[in-house]
């Protein structure tokens, strides 16, 4: 895949832009999935992938061959949603969001379940899980998120932080703390 | 016995922990149980559903993207855009140098066969004025020298003498004015003395003794020779060919 990647790259940058194509296809889920794990807002994860793909194509020339395109292009999608995280509109409609959207989509989704206990505690633990997501810093949810949604190892999570191996495994660290602490009611002291 | 803590559970779930920690986990049931629970919560944790997206999400993403995107063009090393560019520089100041050389060399042409025409023509009717001047100047001189001494009170030869005065007048006008016109202020003034004389001596009704010995003593007649006898001289030098040196061909 590396490799593929590499050739299409190669092809890319020596004029071939229908190339290009192709590494869009094959990484905008991944990357919709991280900006969306970071921001936790679907419009600015489906903008922060036209951007993310729009930034890589401009830069593909930097792009050092050594490393890998996905690894390259996920360090861009977590710049990008960093970057829109910590803009203040981002935060407000966060704080907004803790109040007003958690019990709405509760009762949305346990009408439709066939099995309304086992729905209305799962969708309890989602609400309560994206309230605790939503309490840590960009750092910690974008360690937690690469780490534990995307599977990427530790070293691969301290590249596309640019952070050293340790600090991002603090980070790791930290977010679990806080979510477990947040999440453990329902989880019944698990 | 120490148990483990949430940092060792941490460190074996992302797949770190070291050999003694996976080997207490074999023997300690209490921490065994616990890490059991901290996987079972973590696993609780699953990503948003709106997270997920259509197979075809790939495709709309690059046909958004598509309409303003440029393609890449062939990259260009820097040493060989500027090795172009001076290439193209040096062709552009050699083509520049050669259309100073062509059109200062037409101009300088032009000027030099100018000045070169003028030259050349104005000698030429120097020449050949010279050349038919020498006649004149023959004619001019035998009436000077008859002039200067003859004391004859023949009346027959002082007519004659009148007449060839008279001739001699008319064309002497007619060259005195070429030769001023064509610059040659030399013999336009010997000529003007020439005139002089001639005048005095064709004006007269009779040219009688007297009227000779005081053109003699008046119109400083030997002077006037001296004048017409080097402009002979002159003319006898430009007006003739020179002759080729000796095995020289023609």
């Amino acid at each position: 895949m590396q490799e593929s990647d590499h050739l299409v790259v190669r092809a890319v940058v020596a004029g071939d832009m229908e190339a290009y194509g192709a590494l869009v296809r094959a990484h905008s889920e991944t990357v919709f999935r991280v900006a969306f794990g970071i921001t936790g807002n679907e419009a600015d994860a489906e903008e922060i992938v036209q951007e993310v793909f729009w930034r890589g194509y401009q830069n593909l020339k930097n792009f050092e061959r050594r490393s890998s395109f996905r690894t390259w292009i996920y360090r861009i999608a977590v710049n990008c949603a960093l970057n829109r995280v910590s803009q203040p509109r981002i935060r407000a409609e966060f704080r907004v969001g803790d109040e007003t959207d958690v019990p709405e989509k509760t009762v949305q989704v346990a009408a439709q379940d066939p099995d309304p206990e086992r729905v209305l505690l799962s969708n309890e633990i989602s609400a309560a899980q994206e309230m605790a997501m939503q309490r840590l810093t960009p750092t910690e949810k974008s360690a937690f998120v690469l780490r534990h949604f995307e599977d990427r190892s530790m070293s691969e999570i301290a590249e596309l932080l640019g952070m050293a191996p340790n600090a991002a495994k603090q980070a790791v660290f930290r977010a679990v703390q806080k979510l477990r602490r947040e999440l453990a009611p329902l989880l019944g002291g698990a | 016995m120490k148990h483990l803590g949430e940092q060792e559970f941490l460190d074996l779930y992302c797949g770190e922990g070291a050999k003694s920690v996976n080997a207490h986990l074999e023997v300690c049931r209490e921490c065994s149980t616990q890490y059991a629970k901290f996987k079972k919560g973590l696993a609780l944790i699953k990503p948003a559903a709106a997270s997920k997206r259509s197979v075809d999400y790939g495709e709309q993403v690059w046909k958004a993207l598509r309409p303003g995107l440029t393609p890449y063009r062939e990259k260009i090393s820097p040493r060989w855009a500027w090795a172009q560019w001076r290439a193209r520089a040096l062709a552009v100041a050699c083509a520049m140098l050669l259309a100073v050389a062509f059109f200062g060399g037409r101009y300088w042409e032009r000027i030099t066969t100018k000045k070169a025409n003028l030259t050349g023509n104005a000698q030429a009717t120097k020449r050949v004025v010279l050349v038919v001047l020498t006649d004149h100047l023959d004619e001019a001189e035998r009436l000077l020298v008859a002039l200067e001494h003859t004391e004859s009170s023949d009346k027959a030869e002082n007519a004659q003498l009148q007449s060839d005065a008279r001739e001699l007048l008319a064309s002497n006008r007619l060259y005195r004015d070429t030769a001023r016109n064509i610059g040659d202020p030399g013999v336009a003034s010997a000529l003007d003395q020439l005139e002089g004389v001639l005048a005095e001596v064709s004006n007269g009704p009779s040219l009688t003794t007297a009227d000779l010995a005081r053109v003699r003593n008046e119109m400083n007649i030997e002077g006037i020779l001296f004048e017409i006898r080097v402009l002979r001289t002159r003319g006898a030098n430009q007006g003739s060919v020179p002759k080729p040196a000796k095995g020289e061909s023609i």
